[in-house]
């Protein structure tokens, strides 16, 4: 719980009342924080708070257009949860996308992420400057065009990877790589390492060069070989960095939305590829049944608000908020 | 010199190390170098050539003309600049609440605004629908504008707290001595101070409404007019072919914002404007 008393000298004491101990605080003094706070508040309560309600209560009913135009509730208990929850779709295809994907995703992320730093850190400040500004780009790139990129390099007529594979004699006839389950997540994944690696590298390389020389000295006089230092002097200096580096990668890659739905197929017309936010929206918004995808919706929102209740127990950990 | 060993690499090492830089450059630039050879290619797509075959501008063209490209640029350039001034001096005031003053509830709120961060946008989608059609705004700039504030919001609450806080109380209170009011002290020293912060945030916010594809697919609907460049993108794909060389030439113009807003942002975090400022 906050404290209502000021810790130091605070900006609504005046300089008088500092000095008099505990202030008598004019209403306007007292009352300014909440001044300040309450139109992000307002924003925040009208356009987060109260919508993120709303789902929940949409996934209580059979919520159609015909709900959506009188405004109407339609209560029908848990029976969207059930039929999620019962369905093969799920368990069979959009769970594994999802979580098996966020797992492979994150694992590959952070490692070629801490592996790109331990480059960097080994390499000159000229260098280091040069390929960290290169790094920014892959960064950089909005996800949308990132994906069509993606799509373009391996599209399946003139996508320079077949191109190439052609002209190298590894394939005869050009293949669709977007129709197979497994090239088709091969393809999310490459994107999404491509695109997340910078973030694990920056912040890596940032705790990396702040681990005390004198360690990595006196590790290597007696005798500690190159992965021995790494992972008995650097990962345990590095752990709570590593721990906030691995939760947002993990918060993010369950999110994956535009990667696949603008992938061919991606958008629900390849069922076999759909993930736990592209079916909430494909239920929802393509065939009417917001009830349902609402209920997906929440399913969601629930795994990520158990990530982050971890993510939340690092941050206090590590700094007062 | 090496951070991880105090020793002389070897020569074996040192080559094995420019290796490994140079198939990092090729992997990081590869997808950003292709779509620069695309867009400037006439022939995109027809050969395994790595730099253009034929160069031209032709797609660019088409692109802002008859693609309708430079709507879309100036709908984007609009919901951006209005998503980043409101949400600017909405996180501005929040931040210097959070920052600045304890008060009962002041954990919980820094919390919420930890936590909304996570909610996935698939959620909120369906539910502002219906919001923002009830308001009857779909299909209008401004349901969407209204969104990405609320999007950017509580990062840039987050980010500028960090730069609130990094203000010295002692100027804030050698401003008090000298007589100023709260308000003045704010114009005169707080806000000066925290530009540089205010300007990150805010180049973060342009990004978010700037890249935002869901939200501007599903409120903007059919309203072609009102598209974002993020959505404008998927009139290129034909039913049958695709016009690859459009497409990447107007990825390229929605890139090169970004990517320019990307490097000012890396300098803009490292400038210290209140370092030294105390000791005077």
């Amino acid at each position: 719980m906050a404290s209502s008393v000021p810790v130091a000298v605070r900006a609504d004491d005046g300089p008088s009342s500092a000095r008099t101990g505990r202030p008598r605080r004019s209403w306007v003094a007292r009352s300014r924080p909440w001044l300040l706070l309450a139109p992000g508040l307002a924003v925040l309560a009208v356009l987060m708070l109260w919508p993120l309600l709303r789902v929940f209560l949409f996934s209580l009913q059979d919520y159609g257009l015909p709900q959506i135009v009188s405004g109407e509730p339609n209560w029908i208990g848990l029976g969207n949860f059930a039929e999620v929850l019962t369905s093969e779709q799920l368990w069979s295809v959009v769970l594994p996308n999802t979580i098996g994907f966020a797992v492979l995703a994150v694992s590959a992320t952070v490692a070629f992420g801490t592996a790109v730093a331990v480059l960097l850190a080994s390499l000159g400040t000229a260098w280091r400057a040069v390929v960290s500004s290169c790094i920014m780009a892959a960064w950089a790139m909005p996800a949308v065009t990132g994906t069509y990129v993606w799509v373009w390099i391996f599209d399946a007529d003139r996508g320079v990877f077949n191109h190439v594979l052609q002209s190298l004699g590894l394939q005869d006839a050009p293949v669709n790589w977007f129709t197979d389950r497994w090239s088709f997540y091969a393809i999310v994944l490459l994107n999404i390492v491509h695109h997340g690696f910078p973030f694990v590298t920056v912040t890596v390389l940032a705790a990396l060069l702040g681990v005390p020389r004198e360690l990595i000295e006196a590790a290597e006089i007696d005798g500690a070989g190159g992965w021995r230092r790494f992972f008995s002097i650097i990962v345990p200096q590095l752990r709570q960095v590593f721990a906030v580096v691995i939760i947002m990668s993990t918060i993010w890659d369950f999110k994956v939305f535009a990667q696949v739905f603008l992938m061919p197929g991606g958008a629900g017309t390849n069922r076999e590829v759909l993930n736990l936010g592209v079916w909430s929206y494909v239920e929802s918004f393509g065939q009417n049944r917001y009830g349902f995808g609402a209920a997906i919706a929440v399913l969601l929102t629930l795994m990520l608000l158990a990530i982050t209740v971890v993510y939340v127990r690092t941050i206090l950990k590590e700094e007062e908020l | 010199m090496s951070v991880l060993s105090v020793r002389r690499p070897t020569p074996r090492a040192q080559v094995g190390k420019a290796v490994a830089v140079v198939a990092l450059l090729v992997f990081t630039l590869f997808p950003a170098y292709w779509m620069l050879v695309s867009a400037f290619d006439a022939k995109a797509g027809l050969g395994t050539s790595f730099v253009p075959a034929e160069p031209t501008v032709e797609h660019f063209r088409f692109v802002l003309t008859e693609g309708g490209f430079d709507v879309f640029l100036r709908n984007s350039a609009v919901v951006a600049l209005v998503t980043v001034l409101v949400s600017a001096v909405l996180a501005l005031l929040a931040s210097v609440a959070v920052a600045r003053f304890r008060f009962r509830l002041r954990t919980q709120i820094l919390l919420m605004i930890l936590v909304v961060q996570m909610v996935p946008l698939e959620a909120l989608v369906i539910p502002l629908f219906v919001q923002v059609r009830n308001l009857q705004l779909l299909e209008t700039l401004l349901g969407l504008i209204v969104v990405y504030v609320a999007l950017a919001l509580p990062f840039g609450i987050w980010m500028l707290r960090g730069f609130v806080a990094a203000v010295p109380v002692e100027l804030e209170e050698a401003a008090y001595i000298d007589g100023a009011s709260w308000g003045r002290m704010f114009r005169s020293i707080l806000l000066p101070l925290v530009a540089p912060g205010l300007v990150a945030t805010s180049i973060f916010s342009f990004i978010t409404a700037w890249n935002e594809f869901l939200f501007a697919m599903t409120l903007l609907g059919g309203a072609t007019e009102n598209y974002t460049v993020a959505i404008g993108l998927r009139s290129f794909f034909g039913q049958f072919s695709n016009e690859w060389g459009a497409i990447m030439a107007a990825s390229t113009l929605i890139t090169v914002p970004v990517m320019v807003f990307f490097i000012l942002v890396q300098r803009r975090l490292a400038a210290g404007l209140t370092s030294g400022a105390v000791k005077g």
